[in-house]
Parts: structure tokens; sequence; C-alpha cells
């Protein structure tokens, strides 16, 4: 049988259709698996993003403009497209090294990110100015980021092989504490679901997930024996990792600990970030808002 | 272009293998969008981040993506350790650096392909007072220091036998202790 032939998706934006989604990256695009309820339909995957050029590392969602943004360590620079059609248009050029994980906080209208060659921390406004480092010491290998702009705070994860932390700051950097330190190994991803108030990471040392709520602190286990997660995102009692073993996403009951489904992309490639595409924002006032 | 309706409108993609392609839509440039496993690009010209080669020999031979070659001297839970083209090594670890993680970086000595971390390169370490021009940046293999007239050691921190004031910044002067009311 010869493969099919010919132009079928446009190479650029395929515009995402209604509903929750998640997204991720696998080497040059960026890919979308719609949500029914929790689950992925796997048939409906697409290709949303084709930058054949690039590695793409983090990503994430801007509900309030249906915009994705990402970072790319090919030519360091964070960028960002309209889901609802349109190219890629640069939001960071300059003075990126690494750039790996990124966060948006869709109330401030900001953007956080990780370089883990300039080991920093820094926030820019969605199109690029106002940039401002925000932690640039005691860093090794940060990759994870994520923002709770309805609490104000920041986490991020570094996964210096020699002491791996989980961190904790207040949006503008202030208030820096490191939340976790024990038995950690690898962990590359994080994610905090607002509506449980739970902070999960996804470890490629320990092949865990854990999770737990930052202001109590009550550390458990979600998921055992997992191979080598890259990126985690939650939704509802879902939380869905890539793999770089398995070239999969991979579907997890938080409180049953079990693997739920698996999607394999038809290209067997690293996947690396992934993020949940809501399809209405979560509600909730800023911080800076009621404060 | 299928729609203009003659018979040359379709063309087979310039993809290798004879995978799928498409056309964007603005600028008619066409991209292929299922390369060879472990090859990406416009045209699978490229390879995947952690390998390095030239699948298309684009610049001369045809050299097939190979995972980077950085003398174990990379994490493997980095991303980007190795140009995709050249194979430069960009992330070496362990104090290591050069094209191939195989020397020690400025600053330190030591075998940089030693299998223990630990053995690896340590730093020079030079002793301020002994050192020319305070050089932090020592000899690859040895980590001799280049040490003042007189200042002896690895490092420079010590003067010679029969020698004295190493913190004179120049080297160290001689004793000239007189032999007969000297012991040793």
């Amino acid at each position: 049988v010869r493969p099919a032939v010919g132009p079928t998706p446009r190479p650029d934006v395929y515009p995402l259709p209604p509903g929750t989604h998640l997204l991720f990256a696998q080497s040059g695009r960026i890919e979308f698996v719609p949500l029914e309820g929790y689950n992925m339909k796997k048939t409906e995957a697409k290709t949303v993003l084709h930058l054949p050029e690039k590695v793409i590392i983090g990503v994430a969602y801007d509900c309030v403009e249906k915009m994705v943004y990402w970072t790319d360590i090919t030519s360091p620079s964070i960028s960002k497209a309209n889901l609802q059609g349109g190219g890629a248009i640069p939001v960071i050029r300059s003075e990126l090294e690494s750039p790996e994980g990124i966060a948006i906080d869709h109330l401030g209208r900001t953007l956080f990110w990780t370089d883990s060659m300039k080991d920093r921390i820094e926030v820019a406004s969605l199109d690029g100015t106002k940039r401002r480092v925000l932690i640039d010491t005691n860093l090794v290998n940060p990759r994870a980021i994520i923002v709770d702009p309805v609490n104000g705070n920041m986490y991020w994860a570094d996964w210096n092989r020699d002491a791996p932390k989980i961190e904790t700051s207040a949006m503008d950097g202030t208030n820096r504490r490191v939340l976790v330190k024990d038995d950690l190994g690898l962990p590359n991803g994080l994610t905090y679901d607002p509506q449980s108030s739970q902070l999960c990471w996804a470890d490629a040392g320990t092949h865990l997930i854990e999770c737990m709520n930052p202001v109590q602190g009550d550390r458990r286990k979600a998921m055992e024996a997992i191979q080598y997660p890259f990126g985690i995102t939650s939704y509802g009692k879902n939380i869905y990792y890539t793999d770089w073993r398995r070239d999969a996403v991979i579907m997890v009951d938080r409180q049953a600990g079990t693997e739920t489904d698996v999607f394999l992309p038809q290209k067997q490639t690293r996947l690396y970030g992934i993020t949940t595409a809501y399809a209405q924002c979560p509600s909730g006032k800023n911080y800076c808002a009621v404060n | 272009d299928s729609t203009v309706g003659s018979s040359s409108d379709c063309k087979p993609c310039p993809c290798p293998g004879g995978s799928t392609c498409a056309v964007v839509p603005k600028t008619k440039e066409v991209v292929c969008t299922n390369c060879p496993t472990g090859t990406t690009g416009k045209r699978c010209e490229l390879c995947d981040d952690g390998f390095f080669g030239d699948p298309l020999g684009e610049n001369g031979q045809v050299r097939v993506c190979r995972a980077c070659k950085c003398s174990d001297n990379i994490d493997p839970n980095a991303v980007g350790n190795c140009d995709r083209e050249t194979g430069e090594c960009l992330k070496c670890i362990y104090n290591t650096d050069s094209f191939f993680c195989d020397r020690c970086k400025e600053g330190f000595y030591g075998n940089p392909l030693a299998i223990n971390p630990n053995d690896k390169c340590k730093a020079c370490s030079c002793s301020p007072y002994g050192t020319v021009d305070r050089q932090t940046s020592c000899l690859q293999v040895t980590g001799q220091c280049q040490c003042f007239p007189h200042v002896t050691n690895r490092d420079c921190s010590a003067c010679q036998p029969g020698f004295f004031n190493l913190r004179s910044g120049t080297g160290c002067e001689q004793c000239n202790c007189n032999p007969i009311g000297s012991t040793n």
C-alpha cells in the first residue's frame, strides 16, 4: 500500500474546535487531542501547528485570547499563535539560551518562563514587553513552572541531580521557599489543579507522580512505576503526562492511581511539554485585584 | 493545485520515503508532515533533538542521525544537548568543555574521560600569592599552575626549601641563613 501523498493538513494553524483539549509538543509540532468529559478523543487528534525546524519544549495556553505559547531551543525564543488561525508570532527573541518551562497568568496577562542555561526565571507581558528577572540564584536545572494567579503563587521544579527541589514564591519572586526536597529524582513536570488545590509533579528519577496541597503539605503518591515523564497537566480527576520512553500521552486517574488510557501519536519521537486548553477560563479573580 | 484541472497539477511530495507533505497557504511553501523516524524539518533534513547528522546530505555526504557524542559528559535528562547538524556539544557537565566535552573547562584540570564524575575535572585553585598574574587556569592534565620563581607545589602554594615570603606576590626569597649558625 502506498502511503497517502499530497497536501493534507495545513502546516500552519489547524483551527482548534470548541471544547477542552490537551496541547502537547512533539519535535517540530504542537498537537492537540480533544477531551470528551475527561477522556481523550484519540481519533480526533491533529497537528495544530507545524514548526518543522524547531524543537519545542514548553507549551502554555492563554484561555482569554485562545493563544498557544511555546519555548523553542533551536533559535532560543518564545512565540505564540492564535488557535483560531494564523501563524507564529515572536514574543521574546533575545537574551535566551535554553528556555524550557512556560506558564501563563491569564488574569494578570503575563508569561513566566525558566531558562536552564541562564539559570533564571523571568516574567514579561504577553506581548514580550515589561520583561523582568524574578529569580536568578540557586537554580541549576530549572524546567517546569506553573502559576496560580488566584492565590498569587508561582511554583517551579529544578531537576539538579545533586539536589532536586520544588520551590514556590509569590508571582513577583518574593517570599521564595523550598516546598519539597526529600525523595526527589528528576522532577521534570509540574501541574496545579485550582479546583482541588493539588500541586502534582512527575518524576523521571523516582518514577512517581506525587501530589500535595501546597498549604497543608500532605504529600502522597498518585501513581507509581511510571517510565520517563517529561510534561504533566491536570484536568478534573485526571492527570495527563508525556513520556520519553513510550513516546505517548498517558492518562492517569489521580484518585485511583491507575493508568486509564494512552495516546500514541503516529510519529514515534519524544514528546515534551503538555497543557490543558480549557474551553473557558477557570473562574477566579486575580490575587492583586482583590488584594 | 488540483483545482485547475491539468494532469500536472499535483506533484509528488519532496519528502523521503514518499511521506506526506502540505503547502503553507500564505507562502506556498511545501513542508513534509511525516518525516521518517529520527528526522524532522521542512524536507526531513534535520535530526531530532538529542541527535546529529545530515540525513539528506545537504552539506556534503549523507550522515544518518546519531545520538549526541559528548564523552558521557552530558545529562540525558537535558534537552538540546548537541547541535543537530555538526554534533557540537552544547551542554557539557562535570566542568568539561569543548566540541565533544572532552576537555576540562578553563580553570579546571584532570581527566575529563574518567568514569567516575569525581575523578573528572577539578578546580585549579591556584594560590593567588604564588601564581603569575594571579592566573586561575592551569595545565589540562597535571593541573600545574604557573608559579613565580622558587615557588613550588601544583597550586603554587609553598616556597621551595631554603626560600621564604610567598606572600610577597613576586616569588619566594632566599633565606640566606649562615650555614655555620643554622641547623639543617
